[in-house]
């Protein structure tokens, strides 16, 4: 099933830049329940705080180089957590080596966005996560 | 080897990952002109982007180390059009929404130099990128260092990749 318009969706990002980016081409998409943080730290708590609420993310879309806490750390956290196991989670990242991609999926990565990319580009990301 | 053979090697990745992500995410072609030795610390633009860059080269069973630089220098007006196009809302001075473009200009970059620089035996490190601004700002880069500069151009105008390589 694709994933809904009003589908509440977390966009982690140490670099606002990046954020405000994915923000942009989730909203020409059609997506208005968008939440941010700078950092998978924040991240982390808004997802527990999220769950706890009883209105827990739909989607998580995450950088994978952070300073405080990276992406692939926030992950494996998610993964290890029973209530968050099959949360959907996108990785963004600048780097694009095949190992990357193969510790991402060890992790349980729902799926993998190498930057450049474009809104059509991230649509296919996630319309293949949501299929 | 030579150092100019490497150096040459080095920067081709780079040139072409500036062509490609401009392409996609600021939706502009880009032109390279002619490299040119830099010799004095003085940045070009108004705004320079910085990624500090090691990695070791694994070359004919051999495995040495380098250090480099890699800058994005731009005036403000092209700076200020690349920001517009890439975060989709125009921008017409350099303010804090937007200093972050270059650094995440140079981030992408590199993250595609490094997997393309891969093949030819270099293995990079990247670092967090830095920002610097005002007129006639300095970058600095290691001492005894060569720098080449290559002007670069996309419609949104012209701005200054900056690199250099150091064995060791």
């Amino acid at each position: 099933m694709p994933l809904k318009q009003d589908a509440k969706i977390i966009i982690i990002d140490d670099m606002q830049t990046m954020r405000k980016i994915i923000k942009n081409m989730l909203l020409k998409m059609g997506h208005k329940n968008l939440e941010e943080a700078d950092d998978g730290i924040p991240g982390w708590e808004m997802i527990q705080n999220a769950h706890e609420s009883g209105k827990p993310y739909d989607l998580i879309i995450s950088d994978w180089n952070m300073p405080g806490m990276t992406g692939i750390d926030l992950l494996k956290k998610i993964r290890s957590t029973d209530a968050y196991k099959k949360m959907p989670f996108l990785m963004v990242t600048a780097e694009a080596e095949q190992q990357n991609v193969i510790i991402a999926v060890k992790a349980g990565v729902s799926n993998f966005i190498v930057k450049p990319f474009s809104a059509v580009q991230l649509q296919d990301k996630i319309d293949k996560i949501f299929k | 080897m030579s150092t100019h053979e490497k150096f040459i090697n080095f920067s081709k990745p780079f040139i072409d990952g500036a062509k490609n992500v401009f392409k996609t995410m600021v939706f502009s072609e880009l032109e390279h002109g002619k490299p040119q030795l830099k010799s004095n610390p003085i940045a070009k633009g108004d705004i320079s982007a910085i990624m500090g860059l090691s990695g070791k080269l694994i070359k004919d069973g051999q495995e040495t180390t380098f250090k480099g630089m890699f800058v994005m220098s731009f005036p403000e007006s092209t700076y200020c059009k690349v920001a517009s196009a890439m975060l989709m809302e125009e921008h017409s001075e350099i303010t804090d929404d937007i200093i972050d473009v270059g650094a995440e200009l140079t981030n992408i970059i590199t993250g595609n130099a490094k997997k393309n620089l891969n093949p030819d035996g270099y293995f990079l490190d990247m670092s967090t990128p830095s920002t610097v601004s005002g007129k006639d700002h300095k970058v600095n880069y290691p001492s005894n260092t060569i720098v080449i500069m290559i002007p670069m151009n996309s419609s949104h105008g012209e701005f200054f990749i900056e690199l250099c390589y150091q064995d060791g």
